[in-house]
């Protein structure tokens, strides 16, 4: 074991004559072909400037923190009780085959029973009876209670 | 060797020059070191091509990560990190092609196409041939042995660096290059005494 360990010793004080032979062999150097292209790779990457990672790092921390204390914040001054009103509501719609009932006129006329019926009459007597009916329909629809005289 | 390879690290200021931008201080760089690299690479994979590939390879990665470089270790450490790094993927790659196609042997003949040209066990022995009596001891030595002789002569790194590389214990990477360093007075003792014969005789 001492041998190998001197052996050991005298190769890395660059005494042994394994190294001297291998030092006097031939050194080859790279073609220049490789050169060039690793010259020219290393010169056009350069070209645009490497993004340098540490320079955001100030920027990184501070985001970092403000979300760290939004999320704080928001834990502490949060809402924490539910709200009753917040519970799921049931919504119910009726669909009606016909116009529905009760709809509220939509012009002053129509706000007016006695108008509307004038100008029912006065479409009676122009002879625009589909327009009569369908009007009478509306009326009837916004007034069921109204006692309609009989001349209409 | 890499001359000066104390370093004084030098090269680590170059390689933040060059990460900042400054393109001279690439160029600096890469004359200091491709040489070394060039030669661990060659005789680590013993095969000119795939060495050629990995040389880009390294430099590559290097000009990529640039960004990211801190001086942490000496720059020689840090470079040839990178260079253990793709020598290792490079033999995985070797083994894997190995292990999908088992049949290939000596005695069963590949479509040439099927192997790259670089991996042929053929192509490695005829490396070997082609060396000198020390090179080819160095490139008959175990892959791990073989690396970490490479990069004591390549790069005059300490066992420790050396371990560091090569991501082992210190007592893994001093008992590989013993290991290296006895093999390789073994192989070349009986080319060395029939010369010391000549001599004697002489005298």
């Amino acid at each position: 074991m001492p041998d190998e360990t001197d052996e050991l010793d005298q190769y890395l004080r660059g005494d042994s004559d394994v190294s001297c032979q291998y030092q006097r062999e031939s050194a080859p150097e790279p073609p220049h072909e490789l050169d060039r292209l690793v010259l020219k790779s290393a010169g056009s990457s350069n070209s645009k400037m490497p993004f340098k990672p540490q320079s955001l790092a100030p920027f990184a921390f501070a985001a970092s923190v403000l979300l760290s204390l939004a999320l704080v914040l928001a834990m502490v001054f949060g809402p924490q009780v539910k709200n009753p009103d917040d519970k799921p509501q049931v919504v119910r719609v009726r669909i009606f085959k016909s116009d529905p009932p009760r709809a509220m006129p939509a012009s002053a006329r129509e706000r007016n029973p006695v108008l509307w019926l004038a100008d029912i009459s006065a479409l009676r007597r122009a002879g625009r009876y589909a327009e009569v009916d369908a009007e009478l329909r509306r009326f009837r629809s916004a007034y069921p209670d109204y006692i309609i005289p009989i001349s209409e | 060797m890499l001359q000066g390879m104390d370093l004084s690290d030098d090269d680590a200021s170059l390689m933040l020059r060059y990460r900042d931008g400054d393109t001279a201080a690439f160029a600096a760089l890469y004359a200091n070191y491709k040489g070394p690299l060039y030669r661990y690479l060659l005789r680590h994979v013993r095969n000119a091509c795939a060495a050629a590939d990995l040389f880009q390879e390294v430099w590559s990665h290097l000009i990529a990560t640039r960004a990211r470089y801190e001086p942490r270790a000496k720059f020689a450490t840090f470079l040839f990190h990178i260079a253990h790094n793709c020598a290792i993927d490079f033999f995985r790659r070797d083994s894997n092609l190995r292990r999908v196609l088992p049949a290939y042997d000596s005695d069963s003949q590949l479509p040439e196409a099927e192997v790259p040209e670089h991996q042929r066990p053929d192509r490695v022995a005829e490396f070997v041939e082609q060396q000198s009596a020390v090179l080819a001891a160095v490139a008959a030595l175990p892959q791990e042995q073989r690396e970490a002789f490479l990069l004591r002569e390549e790069t005059g790194l300490n066992v420790e660096e050396i371990a560091r590389i090569t991501d082992v214990p210190v007592e893994t990477a001093k008992s590989r290059l013993r290991y290296a360093v006895r093999k390789l007075k073994n192989s070349l003792r009986p080319m060395q005494e029939p010369e010391a014969l000549r001599l004697r005789t002489y005298a």
